[in-house]
Formats: C-alpha cells, sequence, structure tokens
C-alpha cells in the first residue's frame, strides 16, 4: 500500500477570527446598541449574517488616555466605532514621526537572517505543519492579541501645540483607509481612561455596508466630511486658503468617480482579447470643452490625452494628488478675453475617484489667493502645456524623456499603479539571475517573481508584485491573508491563513501573485482533508520581514533592476538617463 | 517585433527556479513534472498523484481518492492504492551553473592534486624554485659538497633548513619564521642589511665576514647583495643602492669613521694609501659626491728618477723619426698587456734603446755600451781594444791582424778626443750634458741623432765607494688608483692624451692621470654611461699597494 | 552628468589615484624596506580576498551587505587596481620557477577572464536588447523543442500535403531545428546563415502553389523565431560562460597563493 499523503487542516473563511476574545456575550451587546440594533438581520445574506459578522470581523479595544488608535499614515485595513469614551483626532500640525511611536515592521532577527544561510535547500514551496497551524501565534499579524498601545506621554503639550477635535460614541473613523486602501489621513488617540472602541476589519465593513442601508449612508457621508477636510488642508493649491475659504471650497466641491470599483477584471479581459484601447476608456474631461472645473485626483489614474490623426496619442498619466485644467483656467482668469478651451482630454484608467474645484470656486477664491508667481504660464495654442500640478514634468516632457512607444507602453499595461514596480533594463541586463536566486534565498530557497514579463525597448516590468497604489488583489479576500504591512505599505500574503481560493491571483491585472501547491519538509505535495492539494497564493513581499530592502535590487550587479515607484515619471525618466 | 521569438508560456502555478541545482528531463519537451528532481538530481517522479484514503466513520475499510491538482483524473487510483497515471522516469539535467560548480569542484581537485604530486615528489626542489640558482651553486660539485650526491634536486636544504621538511613542517617552518607571517612590526622594523638565517649557510663555505674595510661596523647579509635565484651564471651585480646603504648613510660612515680611528695605531692592518678616517665619505652617486681621486688630492709625486719628459718625446720638434720612419707616440711605448687592461712594463731594450742606442763612438755606429749593471759599463770600458776588436769581427773582418788594425786605430781616434781612459768613463757615467759636440759620446743613424751624453742624462747616478758609479734603479708604477679598477682596453675610442695630460708633462714627477672630472664627463647620468660603484670598484678585495 | 557616467569618472579617477600612490609608495619604500615583497605580497592578498568575497555576498543575498551593484564596481575597479599591485608585488619582472611561474599565469588568467567578462557583458544585453524578444535561459530547450514540433506538424503532418515542403524540411531544416546553432556567427553578429536559410525558402518558393506557400510563410517564421532563439542562446550561454573560467581558476589561484605565503614563510631569511 503506497503511503498516504501527508494531510493538514483546510483553512476556512473565519478560521483565524478577527479576535478570538470575542465572546457571544460581546456580540449580544453589541446587538443592542446602534447602529447594530437598528440593522435587519433578515437582509444579511445567509453565509455572511450579522451575528457572525461581529463575532468573526469585530474586536472590542480599550485605550487609555493619550493611547494611539489610528496613525496618520498608516495603512489600515480596518475601522473604529468608538462605544463609549471619547477620543480626538489630531488636525493642525501634524504629529511628528517620533510621537507616533513609528516602529520598524518585525524584521528577521539576527537567527533567522543567519538560517537563511543553510535553507537553501530547503525543498522548495515547503512548510512544516508547525507553520502552518492557525492560533499557533507565529505569522498572525491579523491576530492582535499581543496588543502594543503606544500613548503620548506629555499629552497636555500636545493638546497645546495641536488642534484637535472631540469624536464621541458613535462616531466612526478609520473607514477611508479600510475601504478606498488609502493610507490613514489623521492620527487619533483616546481622550479619555475608558475609551471603549469595536474595531472592524474592513472585510466586515464591506458585508455591513452591503446589507445595511443606513450604515452605508452614514459612513458614506462622514466619509466625504473627513476625508475631505483634511485631503484639501494638504493639497498644496490651497494652501493660502483661510479656514473660511476652505470651509467654502468644501462646500462646493464636487465629488465623481469613474471607471469600475473591479476593474482588473474587466481590465484582464480586455487585455486578453488584445483591445486595451484608450478610445473606450471613460471620458473625464473632453479635449476642446469648457473647462468646467479643476480636477483633482483623489485615488485611481487618469491619462491624459490629445487626438492625433484619427486616434488619441498619451502624453502623460497622472495619479492620485494630481491636477487637471489648472492652466486652462489660470489662463482664463489672467486673460477672460482670449478664453482657451481644455488643451488634452483626460480619461479615467481603472478605477479613478476625483474632487471637481468648479470654475467659479477657482475664479473667486483658489487663483486670488496664489501670488502671482505661482501661477502657471500663459496656455499657448501652439506650445505643450503642464496639465498637471506646476512642479510635475509637462506632458510633452514627459514623452520626449522616455519617448511615445515607451509611455504608451507603460500606460495600456497599467503599470503606472506599481509603487514599486520591478524595472529591468535590458541594456544593463546580463541574464544572470542572480535577483532571482537573491529572492529565493530570503524566501526559504523560493523565488517570488518571474524574470520575465512585458518589455518595451530595453525596459522589462518583470512579472514582480508592484505593490500597487490601488492594490485590487486585497479586492474579495475573505479572510484578510493578504495585506498591507503597517508602516510602509507593502502588500503582503499571510501565508496561515491563506485559503488558497485564487482571488488575489485573478483580481491581479499583473498576473504577479502565483498560486502554488505547498509541499511538506520532504518535499511531498500536501492535502487538505478533502484530499485536494493545499495551495497558497505568492507572490513578492518586497523582503519586509529582510534588513537591507528587496534583495533582488540589492542583488543585482549590474544595476540593471531597480523597484521604482512608477506613480509619476520622474524617477523612470532619471532612471532611464543614468 | 513580436515574432521575433515564440512568446514564452508561463505556468501559472509555477515559477522559474534557477536556484535549483537540477532541472527535470521532461522540461526540455516542456512538461516538466510537478514534483522535480530532488536537490543531488536525482528523479523524484512516481505519478500523477499520491492517493489519499478516504474513510467515512462508521466504515472499516474506506476507499482511494486522487489527489491530483486541477481535479480527480477518470480512471481514479488502482485498487491497490497507487496512482494509475505513472509519470515516466527522467534524467534530471544539472543547469549551467550546477555545471560551473562541478567544474569549479574538479578544478579545485586537480589543482590540490597537482600540488600535491609536486610537492610530495622528488621534484619538489625545481618545482617551488623561484628561479635557477647561479652557476657555482647550482653546480655538481656544490650538490656534492653539501649532499654529498651529485643530484642538485635537493640541495634546497643547504641554504634554507625547510628545504628538507615535509607539509607539516613547511607550515610549522612558516608559522615560526622569524619574523613570523603576523609579525607585521618586526616586518617593517627589519633594518636593511641585517643577518638572516641563510647567512649561517653561506658562512659554511665563505667563512668570516671582514671581507671589506677593517672598519665595517655591522655585517652585512651575503644576500642583501648577492641575490639568489636570479638566473644561472654568475651571481646577481651588487648595485649602488646596496652600497648606499652604509656609503650613503652619514650614520653609518661616522661610526664607520670612529672604528676606524681606533684600529689604525693597534694592528696593521690598513695599508698606506688608507686616509686617517678610512673611506667613510658619504657618497651616492660617483658625479656628484664621489671624492677627487686621492693621487690628486694628496698631490702625489712620481718617485721615479728616471728623467722622462713626456711633452718633449711626444710633440718635441727635434724629435726624430722611428727607424720605421713613423713618428713617435703613447702607443710607441706603452703597449698593453695580454688583457689590454694595463700596459706591458716600459723597459729600456724594448722601448728607449731604439732611439736611445748607448753608442758612445760617434765614429762607431753599432758599437754600444751594455745596459744594466754599470759595473759591466766599467768592465766593457776596460777593455775598449778587445770590445772594437769583437765588433770588427763582427762586421765582417775576417783576419786577426785586421781585427787588431781596426781597434788600433779605433782607440787611436778615441784617445784624440778624451784626456784618459778615467775621463772617459766619467764624461761616460755622469754626464749629462745635452748640448755641444764635444759632450757628445755617441749618436745614431738618422737625421736627427738622439743623444748620448751619459748615463745621468737619463738615470740618477752617484759615484759610490771607489770611485764607482752607481744608477739608482728607476721605478715604474703600474698602476696609481690603488681602490679602482680600470680597464684601459674598455676605453680603446679615446685617445690617450684626452685624459692624460702627457703632452704637457715635462717632469717625471708629474702624475699624468685624469682627474674625477674628466671620468665624470661620460660617466655620469649625463655621460650616458654606466657610473655604478661596481664599475670601478670591487667589494671584497683590498687595496693593492702602489707598485 | 548621468550616474553610470559619473561613477566610471570617479572609479577611473580613484584608479589612477590609486595606482599612482601605490607606485609612489612603491618608489619610496621598495628600497627602504628589507622586508618590502612580504608588504606588498599581504596587500596584494588583501586585495584579492576583497575581491574573493564579492563571491560571498552574492551568497548571501539577505545579508544586509550592501548592494551588489556597489559590490561589483568595486570589484571591477579593485580588479584593476590589484593588478598594479601584482606588478608592483613581482617588482616589475617576470617570475622564474614552476610554481611562481604558475602563480602569475594563473593571476593573468584570472584578471583576463574577469576583463573578458566585463567587456561582455557590458556589450552582450545591448545587443540582446537590441535585438529583441527576451527568453528565459533555462526555457530555450522547450521552446525549441516546441518549435520543432509546430515546424514538423507543419510540414510533415497530415494536414499538409506538400511533398516539396516534406522533403526541403528534411533536406535542409530538420538539422537547424534539432539543437542550437551557428552559435559563432550569432556571436559575432552575422546574418548569414539566418540569410542563406531565407535564401533557400524563397528559392522553393516558385515551386509552391498558392496553399503551400501560405505553408511555406509559416515555416519561414518558425525558422526566424528559431533564428532568434538561437541567437539569444549563443549570447547568454556566452554571458554565463566566462564564469567558467573567472570562478575555477580563482579558486586555483587563493591555492597557489595560500601555499605562496607558506612557502615564502617557510623558505624567508634573505628574500628580497
Amino acid at each position: 500500500m503506497p503511503p498516504a499523503p501527508p494531510t493538514v487542516e483546510r483553512p476556512q473563511r473565519w478560521d483565524a477570527a478577527f479576535d478570538p476574545a470575542m465572546t457571544e456575550a460581546d456580540v449580544t451587546r453589541l446587538l443592542a446598541i446602534p447602529p447594530f440594533n437598528k440593522m435587519l438581520p433578515a437582509y444579511f445574506p445567509k453565509r455572511t449574517p450579522l451575528r457572525e459578522i461581529l463575532r468573526h470581523d469585530t474586536s472590542i479595544r480599550h485605550y487609555r488616555k493619550g493611547e494611539i488608535i489610528t496613525r496618520q499614515g498608516d495603512y489600515g485595513t480596518s475601522a473604529f466605532l468608538i462605544l463609549s469614551g471619547t477620543t480626538r483626532v489630531v488636525l493642525k500640525p501634524d504629529l511628528p514621526p517620533a510621537l507616533l511611536g513609528r516602529q520598524a515592521p518585525v524584521k528577521k532577527g539576527i537567527f533567522r537572517t543567519l538560517a537563511q544561510f543553510w535553507s537553501g535547500r530547503r525543498q522548495p514551496e515547503s512548510y512544516s505543519r508547525a507553520q502552518l497551524r492557525p492560533n499557533a501565534g507565529v505569522g498572525a499579524r491579523q491576530n492582535e492579541n499581543a496588543e502594543v498601545h503606544v500613548f503620548l506621554q506629555d499629552l497636555p503639550r500636545v493638546l497645546d501645540q495641536h488642534r484637535t477635535e472631540e469624536m464621541a460614541a458613535g462616531d466612526f473613523f478609520g473607514e477611508i483607509a479600510a475601504l478606498s486602501r488609502m493610507p490613514r489621513t489623521s492620527t487619533i488617540f483616546a481622550a479619555s481612561d475608558t475609551a471603549e472602541l469595536l474595531e472592524i476589519r474592513w472585510q466586515g465593513l464591506r458585508d455591513l455596508m452591503r446589507a445595511d442601508n443606513q450604515l452605508r449612508q452614514h459612513i458614506n457621508r462622514i466619509y466625504r466630511e473627513r476625508a475631505l477636510a483634511s485631503y484639501l488642508r494638504a493639497t498644496p493649491l490651497f494652501r493660502y486658503l483661510s479656514k473660511d475659504q476652505l470651509d467654502q471650497v468644501a462646500a462646493q466641491i464636487e465629488f465623481a468617480t469613474y471607471g469600475d470599483y473591479d476593474w482588473s477584471g474587466e481590465y484582464k479581459r480586455l487585455a486578453q482579447s488584445g483591445s486595451v484601447r484608450p478610445e473606450k476608456e471613460p471620458v473625464i474631461v473632453q479635449e476642446g470643452d469648457y473647462p468646467n472645473g479643476v480636477v483633482l485626483l483623489r485615488a485611481g489614474f487618469a491619462r491624459v490625452s490629445q487626438k492625433f490623426g484619427s486616434g488619441e496619442r498619451t502624453l502623460n498619466y497622472i495619479g492620485a494628488g494630481q491636477l487637471f485644467g489648472f492652466d486652462e483656467i489660470a489662463h482664463n482668469f489672467q486673460q477672460p478675453q482670449s478664453p482657451v478651451s481644455v488643451q488634452h482630454s483626460l480619461r479615467a484608467i481603472g478605477y479613478t475617484h476625483l474632487l471637481i474645484v468648479p470654475t467659479r470656486v477657482m475664479e473667486q477664491i483658489v487663483l486670488p489667493s496664489l501670488p502671482k508667481n505661482e501661477l502657471p504660464p500663459l496656455v499657448s495654442l501652439t506650445t505643450e502645456t503642464s496639465a498637471v500640478i506646476p512642479d510635475a514634468p509637462t506632458p510633452r516632457a514627459a514623452q520626449d524623456r522616455i519617448g511615445a512607444a515607451t509611455l504608451e507602453f507603460l500606460t495600456a499595461n497599467r503599470f503606472f499603479n506599481g509603487t514599486a514596480t520591478m524595472v529591468i533594463d535590458l541594456e544593463r541586463c546580463t541574464r544572470c539571475d542572480d535577483c532571482v536566486r537573491a529572492c529565493a534565498s530570503t524566501h526559504d530557497n523560493n523565488p517570488r517573481f518571474l524574470r520575465h514579463g512585458p518589455s518595451s525597448g530595453r525596459l522589462m516590468i518583470a512579472n514582480a508584485c508592484m505593490h500597487c497604489a490601488d492594490p485590487v488583489c486585497m479586492i474579495g479576500c475573505p479572510t484578510g491573508a493578504i495585506h498591507r504591512e503597517s508602516f510602509a505599505g507593502q502588500v503582503v500574503i499571510n501565508p496561515v491563513t491563506c485559503i488558497g481560493c485564487k482571488a488575489c491571483a485573478n483580481n491581479c491585472p499583473y498576473d504577479a501573485i502565483r498560486m502554488v501547491d505547498i509541499r511538506d519538509e520532504h518535499g511531498d505535495f500536501m492535502v487538505g482533508e478533502d484530499l485536494k492539494p493545499i495551495s497558497k497564493a505568492t507572490k513578492c513581499d518586497l523582503c519586509v520581514e529582510n534588513h537591507g530592502g528587496p534583495a533582488c535590487q540589492r542583488a543585482c550587479p549590474h544595476g540593471a533592476l531597480e523597484r521604482m515607484n512608477l506613480n509619476n515619471l520622474a524617477t523612470l525618466t532619471d532612471w532611464m538617463k543614468r | 517585433m513580436s515574432e521575433n521569438l515564440p512568446a514564452p508560456d508561463f505556468d501559472s502555478q509555477r515559477y522559474e527556479r534557477p536556484n535549483q541545482a537540477w532541472i527535470c528531463g521532461h522540461a526540455a519537451e516542456g512538461s516538466p513534472c510537478r514534483s522535480g528532481p530532488d536537490n543531488c538530481g536525482r528523479c523524484r517522479a512516481t505519478a500523477e498523484c499520491v492517493p489519499g484514503l478516504e474513510k467515512p466513520a462508521g466504515e472499516s475499510k474506506g476507499r482511494w481518492r486522487c489527489t491530483r491538482p486541477g481535479g480527480a483524473c477518470e480512471t481514479g487510483p488502482l485498487p491497490d492504492g497507487s496512482c494509475c497515471r505513472p509519470i515516466s522516469k527522467c534524467s534530471p539535467v544539472p543547469t549551467l551553473r550546477t555545471r560551473r560548480g562541478q567544474l569549479t569542484r574538479a578544478v579545485v581537485t586537480a589543482t590540490v592534486a597537482l600540488l600535491l604530486i609536486c610537492l610530495g615528489g622528488s621534484w619538489r626542489g625545481n618545482f617551488i624554485n623561484p628561479g635557477e640558482l647561479s652557476t657555482p651553486h647550482s653546480s655538481a660539485a656544490f650538490a656534492k659538497l653539501h649532499t654529498g650526491t651529485n643530484q642538485s634536486d635537493s640541495t634546497c636544504a643547504a641554504c634554507h633548513k625547510a628545504g628538507a621538511l615535509g607539509p607539516n613542517g613547511l607550515l610549522s617552518a612558516a608559522w615560526r619564521a622569524k619574523p613570523g607571517p603576523f609579525e607585521v612590526i618586526q616586518l617593517a622594523h627589519t633594518r636593511p642589511g641585517e643577518m638572516t638565517a641563510i647567512d649561517e649557510a653561506c658562512q659554511k663555505c665563505h667563512p668570516g665576514h671582514l671581507l671589506h674595510q677593517p672598519n665595517v661596523v655591522r655585517d652585512i647579509s651575503c644576500s642583501f647583495c648577492h641575490q639568489e635565484h636570479r638566473g644561472a651564471g654568475p651571481i646577481a651585480a651588487t648595485t649602488d643602492a646596496q652600497c648606499a646603504l652604509c656609503h650613503g648613510d652619514g650614520v653609518s660612515m661616522a661610526a664607520a669613521a670612529a672604528t676606524g680611528a681606533s684600529l689604525q695605531p693597534k694592528n696593521g692592518t690598513t695599508t698606506d694609501s688608507r686616509p686617517a678616517a678610512g673611506f667613510t665619505q658619504v657618497l651616492h652617486r660617483f658625479a656628484e659626491d664621489h671624492p677627487e681621486f686621492r693621487v690628486h688630492t694628496d698631490k702625489r709625486r712620481d718617485p721615479d728618477t728616471l728623467r722622462f719628459n713626456h711633452a718633449r718625446h711626444l710633440t718635441g720638434e727635434a724629435m726624430p723619426m722611428l727607424p720605421n720612419g713613423q713618428k713617435l707616440e703613447c702607443a710607441s711605448c706603452h703597449q698593453p698587456n695580454a688583457t689590454g687592461i694595463s700596459f706591458r712594463r716600459i723597459n729600456f731594450e724594448q722601448h728607449c734603446q731604439v732611439c736611445h742606442s748607448l753608442q758612445f763612438d760617434p765614429e762607431t755606429p753599432g758599437l754600444t755600451l751594455p745596459h744594466g749593471d754599470p759595473s759591466f759599463v766599467s768592465a766593457f770600458l776596460r777593455s775598449l781594444p778587445r770590445q772594437y776588436a769583437d765588433f770588427a769581427a763582427r762586421s765582417g773582418l775576417t783576419t786577426e791582424a785586421d781585427r787588431k788594425q781596426f781597434a788600433q786605430e779605433k782607440l787611436q781616434r778615441l784617445q784624440a778626443r778624451v784626456a784618459s781612459g778615467e775621463d772617459f768613463e766619467e764624461r761616460v757615467f755622469f754626464s749629462s750634458a745635452t748640448t755641444g759636440p764635444e759632450v757628445q759620446v755617441g749618436s745614431v743613424r738618422g737625421p736627427s741623432p738622439a743623444l748620448y751624453p751619459g748615463c745621468a742624462y737619463c738615470h740618477a747616478v752617484k759615484s759610490g765607494a771607489h770611485g764607482k758609479a752607481e744608477i739608482t734603479n728607476p721605478v715604474l708604477i703600474e698602476r696609481w688608483l690603488t681602490h679602482g679598477e680600470f680597464n684601459h682596453a674598455r676605453h680603446v675610442s679615446v685617445a690617450c692624451t684626452q685624459c692624460h695630460a702627457a703632452a704637457t708633462s715635462k717632469e717625471t714627477a708629474d702624475v699624468i692621470l685624469p682627474g674625477k672630472s674628466s671620468c665624470a664627463a661620460c660617466h655620469s647620468p649625463q655621460g650616458g654611461v654606466v657610473d655604478s660603484c661596481t664599475t670601478c670598484h670591487t667589494y671584497h678585495k683590498k687595496a693593492r699597494p702602489l707598485r | 552628468m548621468s550616474r553610470f557616467r559619473r561613477q566610471f569618472f570617479i572609479g577611473i579617477f580613484l584608479l589612477a589615484l590609486a595606482s599612482g600612490l601605490a607606485v609612489m609608495a612603491h618608489n619610496r619604500w621598495n628600497p627602504a624596506l628589507p622586508n618590502y615583497a612580504y608588504f606588498t605580497g599581504w596587500v596584494l592578498l588583501a586585495a584579492m580576498i576583497l575581491l574573493a568575497l564579492y563571491n560571498a555576498r552574492k551568497r548571501l543575498p539577505f545579508l544586509p551587505l550592501g548592494n551588489s551593484e556597489t559590490w561589483a564596481q568595486i570589484h571591477i575597479y579593485a580588479g584593476f587596481f590589484a593588478v598594479v599591485l601584482f606588478l608592483i608585488h613581482l617588482n616589475f619582472r617576470l617570475p622564474t620557477g614552476w610554481f611562481e611561474g604558475t602563480l602569475a599565469w594563473l593571476y593573468a588568467l584570472v584578471t583576463g577572464s574577469g576583463i573578458a567578462g566585463l567587456f561582455l557583458s557590458r556589450v552582450l544585453p545591448r545587443r540582446l536588447a537590441t535585438r529583441g524578444g527576451e527568453v528565459i535561459y533555462e526555457r530555450i530547450p522547450a521552446l525549441r523543442h516546441a518549435l520543432r514540433q509546430e515546424a514538423e506538424a507543419l510540414t510533415l503532418g497530415d494536414q499538409t500535403k506538400s511533398p516539396a515542403i516534406a522533403e526541403f524540411y528534411v533536406r535542409e531544416l530538420s538539422d537547424f531545428f534539432a539543437g542550437p546553432r551557428f552559435f559563432w556567427p550569432h556571436l559575432l553578429e552575422s546574418r548569414r546563415p539566418l540569410n542563406a536559410l531565407a535564401a533557400k525558402l524563397e528559392n522553393l518558393r516558385r515551386f509552391l502553389n498558392e496553399s503551400e506557400r501560405a505553408t511555406l510563410e509559416k515555416l519561414a517564421r518558425l525558422v526566424r523565431q528559431k533564428d532568434g532563439l538561437d541567437y539569444h542562446h549563443a549570447l547568454q550561454t556566452t554571458l554565463k560562460l566566462w564564469l567558467f573560467v573567472h570562478l575555477p581558476l580563482t579558486y586555483s589561484l587563493m591555492i597557489f597563493s595560500l601555499l605562496h605565503v607558506v612557502l615564502v614563510f617557510a623558505f624567508s631569511g634573505g628574500a628580497r
């Protein structure tokens, strides 16, 4: 009789509860207070009843006065509901980083680092059963039982030097970061010794919102209020405005969302059929129209293009925080006698969330506040103009510097999304595979990327996780195994809680996530109790646990490989000319 | 350019793993198996899956289920629980990098083996020898002397103690070397020329270290100047830098001067030519700080009593031609010796007599006085009738009567010119007058006869006991430079008078040696001719006396 | 100035500076220090160990030991500098004797292969990028196999009934598709073999009917792809092969060098 295959328990959604300490009593208590007491359990799908969501996706946390709950700049995947007590949100100025108790993520200790020296002979994709055991306490990043709270020592001084705002029971916060996968916009700390908060991880929040209309509206409202206030404060365009003026702007600003929240599936389908064309992308602003307002990209990306022949030629793409249409409005403001129309088209690529400052607001409030020298040059109809914020390269410059073909290549393949895209210079790369070997030796003898990918000219974008600004892979993970590392925002996968559902791999438009069948220490494939192979989603984690940064980049002897932020082209153009 | 290459089709389940040493043998056909080879390059493929036994609660037997990825196969496992789809075994292929590793290991092994063979065998000496030894030290005689055999291979140990050691011995010898490998400070502080372990070996055959001047203040290692293993032939030449170790160093020279001062009165180790302080001037280059030759600084005079006027012989207007019609020149008298380095000693018969024929009777050319002992001359003069008769016989007069007749006539003529026999002898010995026919006692053939006023014309003649004339023996000094070796043969391209002021020297006592500046005109960096110490000097030889 | 150019100038400047200083130090200390050769030897050995450490760095990518690129730059310039040190250690004189001669030859070979490798590493990637297309080296046999399958299905398969093409494939192309071909022409950037094949295909064309010509077009495309694959194979192999000289000989050189140290000290006394 041949030996039976090694078996291990198949992980399930809610195998690893967000907080194992949540009791039925806690849930019952929660169900009795707003907003949960107003929710109708009947609206919830059978697989995710309200009770189970609260049981598995929430956690009751207690904070003492001065303890930090969320930090500005953190990537968080959960929202908070204040159950009792008060918290304060820091408005201005921001807390210095040291005060936020910034800590490096869990780096490998000296022994684990050195142990990699002999892990080179390990079997591919092998795990010990202990490594995979849920609740074993190792690697379960989602499980925050070992809580470390950082508190502000000199609270009176913070309160004295920083403007803060009180939040009380019933208030939601953190849902912006949780739902839009953006970094937290502000720091919030407990203002009373008995602050009790309900932390809801985003999967739970998502499910709650899906089922409860009121919560959805409530969250949308506070989402807009808070997101806007802090966002406008951080926008350079508005830095000369007083608080009153800013409030006026905020009151009149318009929101718009273009494209598809789940754009990657559509994109993959189009890419496979070879019909990704700029003409099919939703138009935000049409070239030649009257400028209705300045477009301020809040999230996602948009393509700046211009008519060329019978098609459209891409001049640049713009990402979060960049402006469009400012030049034209500024021109019309300065020279009302010779107004110009919008010089370029703006199209949403994938999912784009944007704010529009209407022309009227611009002309009445914003433009008068700007000093003369900060206004952009007048639009000349013969030369190209800057369609982006003043300090960014002009569209034509971007195209000139890296070439039209490369720009088209980056845009068509959506590579601008990457914050750590693996760019390989084929004119320097000797194909030595040092990068892959370095990657393997930092990941238990497993490479986590493929040194191959789409290329244009001397540029190759290798098949490695780009750690997208808009990480669509994280949409739909049932267990939260794929998440952002708290410090630098790397997208990582927790192999313990990954159930091998392929949701992330299917979502990723770049095929950067690979599902691998795992083995035991002897190299035999593991199967679940249902006798099917256990597979895990794997991808580049940017060596988050290693010292010194991404091993691939450090291992390249010829400077041919770089993990690069392609959200704007400045880095790439510099690198191409290096 | 999309058709340049076929687009590789990458399996979404699999990474390319260049870190693995072996590739599945089926990979070349595009269908690698799922397991892949193990780390040692063995195929691990068995079947497409390992079926699992499913045993629902309450059942005793259970049934086998396919665990294949991507869905169970149609047939399902065989009844005995093995997979129905076996995978054919492959021979895994090493990656290029693995091959490189294998080659590296092979090369390392070969290197170690080669070294073991070469170091272990009898050929070791030749193998590690950093360069051929000088001919004397590589001769069979040397080998015999040191090892008792004629094989020159194993003579390393004659100088190097480690030469006889095995591998462990070499290691410990290296460790215990003085200074040792890691004694960096001692390595840095070793003074140049310090004695080494090797010198003990040198001194077995070349005993003692007092080969140079007696006032040398420290022993210099043999190998400081004589570097071995620099190829066959004589041992490599000493360089200026090596001489400059002491001679270029003020401290050493001062110490040597002090030592020399204390040595001098004690024993006669110093020669006459040695200056009081010894040769302790600091010097680096011949043209720069080498002192003027002592023959000049001491204003040496030639002690010879023979009177000789170089200028007259070379440039005198009345100087007659030689019998062969040639003009008198340096080479007429100064003829190189066999080696060409120096010259044959000047002697009367070969170099003077052709002009200075010692013809005492102007009327009788051919009859000359004997040269040499003055008593012979006296005897000759006192037997003049006999000499004339013999001369007549030599000239061809055959009868006794004719010869007597001839002698008689000659004597009568001679007596007409001199007062007496004593007067004649007196004149022959002591006259040095150079003008007037009355003082001339002889002449030679030719347009202008050489004078023979008397012996005293050239020699120092004294009247000794019983009125006997005594002639001081001439002193001919062959070499004036007692420390330098001068090779005339090497300088034949230079005219004699370019260095030697013969054309202006009128006195015998003139030492017409060139000065240092004359030498340095060529022997200097400017002159372009070699100016190293060993060009002129030898280290070990003692200074020769003037002679 | 771009980064690479700046790197180059800084490297050359430092190399020239270090070499100049080394030669000056040589002139200053060579006559003065009796154990001068020991010092230059140690310095040279240290330089060699520094150079060899690059390999260790490559084996420890997970330690924060600095960029491999920085190491490579140091390796390159220190390698050139080590040549200067080597000549100084040799006192600008060819070594005699078997052991030291071999040692010097090993050094020359390791350095020479390193320089050759540097040259190849700078030149060949540029050519690969210019040619276009990209393939992972280990994938080449599989791709070649697939191309061969495709070509054989096209020419010898059941659906194509063209004896002329089948005959042509067997006669002219079967060997071409069987394995990597034209290594040297590819390395020397010669297109002659491909042009010859293309000419033969063109020659065959006039004997074919319309449908056969379509097949021939497809076959010609496969030939071009195979040629591109061979090009990558030739150049990528060369990019890896120089290390087959550089690395094994480095180990030999190290063994010889260590033995040299032992011998020099064991036989010391009078060494100059």
